[in-house]
């Protein structure tokens, strides 16, 4: 008779401890209470809240999503209650649901990202910051923050100095060089990178000649963005020494065990949340049952084992 | 608030049958689950990433005994998704996450009930005259349509042999009154002189450009009037905000998610 072992799923981003390699995507999944009729959500690995800015933001008007081939784009405009009502309403209900939080940040400028980081520091419940640095402008120049090594750098260090919390660093598919960009974190004081947030898209209405969007232009994700991102992590995780969290397009535990082959310490799974509530957690069973027939007893012994050709 | 805690569950196709340009279906669910008339399912059922998104359909009806469930569906196609389940047989899979939304509120008060659906807006109205069957309350019908064709079968009207309470109106004059539903509430109006509109309240869903004219005709005169809205949505459950719709909060205005704060909202907060 053979006994199965349950396998050893923990996970590690830097100083940060997950019981499981699988995290929900910002964005994606609230502040995770509206997950809770569904599942107990201290069964992720995390929960990455929505993106969370010093002022509340109104967001932009409708025409916010639509939906493309495997994929969807949207136009949200970070929507989100601020970050005082987060400190003060949101989090005090995140104690009891036992789970490991992220808080996802944004500002208009660098003076806001530290604001709202420092801010967060004061919250025990917050195991991490991580720092959207993959859309924004600046105050003045208009300049994305995410899109060169030198403004990402520059933010990053800021943001570093605001917090004692780990910082992790979202970063923007919509680069040239993706390898440059996260050795730009890393060397900024990053305790980890997580990749990749939307890619930059657009549909129109050949009938109304208008676009779907009210913004124009919106981000792509879903599983039509996941061979993009797959990329990315594996030239990222290449890149740098700092851990890198693998983020495009994950709908199935598959889809998360090659993340993590070409060298993600975890991932995150957003889109997947919206189709079926369930996703993230489906995910965790996938990769236990997978390990178990595999016969792998830990993360650690598949994670980053690519097989390439000599 | 919304009604109650939605749940994720996989269903089974007991029917999918059209009737003219509708199609009804019933789902076998693991559960019997309760709803407010007015609050809407999200509906999956086709193989693949592709469409990726369920697609959100008003809940007609719901039935079952503890530990079995059925619920009811009516719906028209209208793009890709609802082709693709229209397509779907009895015995095929449907992922189903309900109920979800804010409904149709029916505070018990002596009123007049005036159920407006405009094309297939009728699956969310219809289940809020079952409820008010069983409050024993007043209620008469309004359903618009291009055409005769695009009307519900009359079996499918709730108390339809009621003398009086179904007023049939098409655009092109086919069936009933020749002009909109909002043409027709005025002449009904009209009709209520000398005591008015007075407690009269209209439960209205269908194209937004109808319940802006309903909403328009019926709030100088006092009549309450609650819409349902219909937007894209992606989750339904609150996580997305993708399916906002401009409501006025006081002074100032804000976004609202019509899958969570709506579906249904008291017209007067709406910014058409």
């Amino acid at each position: 008779m053979t006994q199965s072992v349950t396998p050893d799923l923990s996970a590690r981003v830097g100083s940060v401890l997950l019981k499981n390699p699988v995290m929900s995507a910002s964005g994606t999944f609230g502040y995770g209470l509206e997950f809770t009729p569904f599942y107990d959500i201290s069964r992720l690995g995390a929960v990455i809240v929505k993106g969370l800015s010093l002022l509340p933001t109104p967001g932009n008007p409708p025409g916010r999503i639509v939906e493309t081939p495997a994929g969807m784009l949207n136009a949200i405009g970070l929507q989100n209650i601020g970050v005082e009502r987060f400190v003060t309403e949101v989090a005090p209900r995140l104690d009891d649901l036992g789970a490991v939080y992220v808080a996802n940040i944004y500002g208009r400028t660098i003076e806001e990202y530290e604001a709202v980081a420092r801010r967060l520091s004061e919250v025990p419940a917050l195991a991490a910051i991580e720092l959207n640095a993959s859309c924004p402008n600046v105050k003045e120049g208009g300049i994305a923050f995410g899109s060169n090594p030198e403004g990402l750098s520059g933010l990053t260090r800021r943001v570093r100095a605001a917090t004692p919390k780990p910082l992790w660093v979202k970063l923007s598919p919509n680069v040239s060089d993706i390898g440059a960009i996260a050795r730009a974190a890393e060397e900024a004081g990053a305790d980890a990178v997580t990749l990749i947030n939307t890619l930059v898209g657009m549909a129109v209405d050949p009938r109304t000649r208008r676009p779907m969007l009210s913004n124009v232009t919106g981000g792509l994700s879903g599983p039509a963005v996941k061979p993009v991102a797959l990329r990315m992590v594996w030239e990222a995780c290449k890149a740098v020494k700092i851990p890198v969290v693998g983020i495009g397009g994950i709908q199935s535990a598959g889809d998360a065990l090659e993340f993590l082959l070409v060298g993600a310490a975890a991932v995150q799974v957003g889109t997947a949340n919206f189709r079926n509530p369930n996703a993230c957690v489906e995910i965790v069973d996938g990769i236990r049952d997978f390990f178990v027939r595999e016969r792998i007893f830990r993360l650690d012994d598949y994670r980053g084992k690519l097989l390439l050709r000599e | 608030m919304p009604h109650g805690n939605p749940r994720f569950v996989h269903g089974k196709i007991l029917h999918n049958t059209g009737s003219g340009i509708f199609y009804r279906m019933e789902v076998a669910i693991p559960e019997r689950i309760d709803f407010v008339p007015g609050q809407f399912a999200m509906v999956s059922g086709w193989p693949g990433n592709d469409p990726l998104l369920p697609r959100p359909l008003a809940i007609f009806r719901s039935g079952g005994v503890r530990g079995k469930g059925t619920v009811e569906f009516v719906y028209k196609v209208v793009g890709r998704g609802t082709a693709l389940l229209s397509g779907l047989h009895a015995g095929d899979p449907l992922a189903l996450t309900l109920p979800l939304g804010h409904g149709f509120e029916f505070p018990g008060e002596d009123r007049s009930w005036w159920l407006v659906g405009g094309g297939v807006g009728f699956s969310s109205v219809f289940p809020a005259a079952a409820a008010l069957e069983g409050q024993r309350a007043d209620f008469e019908i309004f359903l618009g349509a291009r055409t005769r064709d695009q009307l519900p079968p009359g079996e499918w009207i709730p108390g339809g042999a009621v003398p009086g309470r179904v007023h049939l109106c098409t655009d092109d004059g086919t069936a009933g009154f020749f002009g909109t539903v909002a043409a027709a509430l005025r002449d009904r109006i009209d009709r209520r002189r000398p005591t008015g509109p007075a407690r009269v309240a209209i439960l209205a869903c269908g194209p937004r450009e109808m319940l802006k004219a309903v909403a328009e005709l019926a709030l100088p005169l006092d009549i309450r009037v609650q819409v349902s809205l219909e937007s894209w949505m992606a989750c339904g459950f609150g996580v997305c905000w993708g399916c906002v719709t401009a409501v006025r909060d006081g002074e100032k205005s804000g976004y609202r998610r019509v899958c969570k704060e709506g579906p249904v909202f008291d017209a007067r907060e709406v910014v058409w």
